[in-house]
């Protein structure tokens, strides 16, 4: 009998063993970190999305769990530094603006600390450097990774630029070839020839080209890219604003003059308006983020998914030489907070999310408006074959990159930026000529320096200007008179 | 009958068809001008239903796809699910029942100790009244901080705490009116039969002034449903309401979520709607109660 029970108990254990043994115990091993919940904080739902995608993998290889929470883009900036000047944070992975680094670097835990201990490897050599000298610092250490590369490109129709008549046409009006602009000058000259007439061969009354100006930081962002292109800067060296100078009422007298050449509506026109007219053929050409991209290419819903051409925004000819300067916006970025409780396993997390195949993986998805920022990405052989054209339009992302200029990286970016948009849509709108109201700009810039400490901003700017100035972004006062 | 009377006839018949045709056109008119009302009102929110119903392939046909090829509830089971919109959801529900409730018990008193009394002087009627007109955005940052300190951030009695305070000018304010309205005598004769104050208020008042009590609670549960800046700086990921999911699907763009997105609209206007729809009955005859004096 007591045989029979020993032998029942060996039976019992080796089924036990067989059934929770060695499998779990393995799992065990590559889950560290079982049991761990990561809580993150984004601005979208699209964002929450974008992590979902690579949750389960996150969970098979480490063991841990990613509770999101979604704070409105509106709000984001406003609710999340409340929570972090409090001292605290709810969350341990937070999304952020590399725009806004200054605002919330001093929270962020550097990264360094951590890459030695946990033999962290963040592939540094596969970002571009603008992201690394501008975007993932503060105080000179790496604190934060970014998560979506948030640029401007252009995109165009073929059909409007090789239909044999409207090239006839474009050179009997205008003088030259019609071929996607490369300068601000042929860009207006394109919009106005094609406005009002179907150029895609149909009767339809089609657009001249498409925009985003509402005067929440969208008319700031289409603004600036020929304010850099004609010699512009945000302040002088003793921080002095700039955005009133020829260069920047140019930029703006030249949108207004061409805002019948944009569908009606563009004031209000915030980032997927536009490109939904580029997809259903209504616009010939547009500049706006990369994500637009993958709609472009989604034939399901892109009457242009086999027409469509990719390039870098246009510029300025400067002394026979093109000058092109397209936005690098605030994107996202992910760090990890300082007062995380879980710094480790967050640093795992940050480590995962951004390497280059769960990244590959957010950014390809064309769910996501995240956009590619690895240099991997832009050379993944899978990516280059995910839709018609997707290597044109990986190879002008990279281009992009050698040409991008930052917002004002300083502390109170928001605000700087969010003032001047308004005033930029107030003469987009007629309200203001382009000289009043960047002149109202200027002053209410003032007034924001000097409520954050002149002395402090002006220090923080030399800093930044010296940056930019190793990536070629200096003021040229002379350029705004030569720009063709 | 005279050639008169006959001519007398004709005109009054013509008068009588002119008349007709000209009731007619006023009528169609009028018809026309409210069906064209009811489509520019309603349209957009016909177009959000359907887009909720409709798969990804019918956003961008061309010509517009006005009822989805396959309806279907799928948006909706994502939101639920992958956007814990279920969660938000009975968040909204719970805060905004309690809010609605708090306030009435705490209003009811005070604008039937105003209203009998003159409670306070005019001061108390005149100060709730400036209360109520103080931006939400003034108060955000020292409630934020109070709350903090307190321990009342992301808990529902935080909001709920939050959203009586609010709401209770307007609430007094509007009950005060009602009260005043109510016939005080049919109150002595219940205290003459023995009831007490609160009795009577209770047995007698309360039921007759019913129809305001339902438009101070309906304006008190939209106003809550409906509130976006206290919500989104006091909750945190468990206690978020449904109007913070809608704007984090429509703030910053939808990219390709437009399903999810209008999901979350007809289901952050939903009970709204239907709480107004229900209660219209009294709203109107609440509204007629309270409009004879100030």
């Amino acid at each position: 009998m007591k045989a029979l029970a020993v032998a029942a108990l060996a039976v019992i254990g080796v089924i036990v063993v067989i059934e929770v043994g060695p499998g779990d115990r393995a799992l065990g091993a590559a889950r560290p970190y079982e049991g761990t919940t990561v809580r993150a904080v984004v601005n979208a739902e699209y964002v929450k999305y974008s992590l979902s995608l690579i949750e389960n993998d996150l969970y098979d290889k480490l063991g841990i769990k990613l509770e999101t929470e979604v704070i409105p883009l509106d709000a984001f900036v406003a609710k999340t530094l409340l929570e972090f000047n409090g001292g605290r944070s709810p969350w341990d992975l937070i999304m952020f603006g590399g725009t806004f680094m200054p605002d919330y670097g001093r929270h962020f835990e550097p990264l360094e600390n951590w890459v030695g201990k946990l033999k962290l490897d963040f592939y540094l050599d596969d970002i571009p450097d603008v992201y690394k000298k501008l975007f993932l610092k503060y105080n000179g250490k790496l604190v934060g990774m970014p998560y979506d590369g948030d640029v401007h490109m252009m995109f165009w129709n073929k059909v409007a630029f090789e239909r044999p008549d409207n090239r006839k046409r474009f050179k009997a009006k205008y003088g030259y070839e019609l071929a996607p602009p490369r300068t601000f000058r042929q860009w207006d000259d394109q919009a106005e020839f094609f406005h009002g007439w179907g150029w895609d061969g149909s009767d339809n009354k089609l657009f001249g080209a498409g925009a985003s100006y509402k005067g929440n930081l969208y008319s700031y962002y289409w603004w600036r890219q020929r304010l850099f292109a004609y010699g512009g800067q945000y302040f002088d060296a003793d921080m002095k604003p700039l955005i009133n100078s020829p260069a920047a009422v140019r930029a703006l007298e030249e949108m207004v003059r061409t805002m019948p050449y944009y569908p009606p509506g563009v004031l209000l026109f915030e980032s997927e308006e536009p490109k939904t007219m580029l997809v259903k053929g209504e616009v010939p050409m547009l500049y706006s983020w990369t994500s637009t991209g993958k709609r472009v290419g989604n034939p399901a819903e892109s009457v242009i998914a086999t027409k469509a051409g990719f390039g870098v925004v246009p510029g300025a000819e400067i002394d026979g030489k093109l000058v092109q300067r397209p936005a690098l916006t605030p994107g996202r970025g992910m760090a990890v907070s300082a007062y995380s409780q879980k710094k480790e396993a967050t640093m795992k997390v940050l480590e995962f999310i951004s390497n280059p195949d769960q990244s590959l993986k957010i950014v390809m998805d064309p769910k996501t408006i995240m956009d590619p920022w690895r240099l991997s990405h832009f050379r993944s052989e899978k990516f280059r074959k995910a839709f018609p054209g997707a290597d044109e339009y990986l190879d002008a992302i990279e281009k992009t990159f050698l040409h991008v200029v930052p917002d004002p990286i300083l502390p109170g970016a928001n605000e700087y930026m969010r003032k001047l948009s308004f005033e930029l849509t107030e003469a987009l709108a007629k309200r203001k000529s382009p000289k009043e109201a960047l002149d109202t700009a200027a002053v209410e810039w003032d007034k924001i320096t000097d409520r954050r400490g002149r002395d402090k901003q002006k220090a923080l700017w030399g800093e930044k200007m010296g940056e930019m100035k190793q990536l070629g972004i200096e003021y040229r006062p002379d350029w705004a008179a030569k720009a063709k | 009958m005279s050639v008169a009377a006959r001519e007398t006839a004709l005109v009054t018949a013509r008068r009588t068809n002119r008349y007709r045709a000209q009731r007619w056109a006023a009528d169609g008119l009028t018809y026309l001008g409210l069906a064209a009302a009811l489509v520019f009102f309603l349209g957009p929110f016909f177009w959000i239903v359907t887009t909720s119903l409709k798969g990804n392939e019918d956003y961008f046909s061309f010509p517009p796809a006005w009822i989805p090829s396959s309806p279907s509830l799928a948006h909706y089971g994502r939101l639920f699910t992958r956007s814990s919109g279920l969660r938000y959801f009975g968040n909204s529900l719970l805060v905004s029942t309690l809010s609605m409730l708090a306030a009435l018990v705490v209003s009811l008193p005070t604008a039937y100790s105003i209203a009998r009394w003159r409670f306070g002087g005019g001061l108390l009627s005149t100060v709730l009244l400036v209360l109520r007109m103080l931006p939400a955005i003034a108060l955000i940052i020292p409630v934020y901080l109070m709350y903090k300190t307190l321990g009342l951030t992301n808990s529902y009695l935080g909001l709920i705490i939050i959203y009586t305070v609010v709401y209770i000018p307007f609430a007094v304010w509007l009950l005060v009116g009602f009260l005043r309205d109510f016939p005080v005598e049919i109150e002595e004769a219940a205290l003459i039969d023995g009831c007490s104050r609160l009795g009577a208020l209770l047995r007698v008042v309360v039921p007759i002034i019913a129809p305001g009590l339902a438009v101070v609670a309906l304006f008190a549960f939209i106003a809550t449903w409906n509130e976006f800046l206290f919500a989104v700086v006091l909750t945190g990921i468990e206690t978020k309401t449904m109007m913070v999911l809608v704007t984090s699907f429509t703030s910053g763009g939808t990219d390709m979520f437009y399903g999810e997105a209008s999901a979350s609209v007809v289901l952050g206007v939903l009970p709204a709607f239907l709480v107004a729809f229900l209660l219209q009955r009294y709203l109107v005859k609440g509204l007629a109660l309270g409009g004879t004096k100030g």
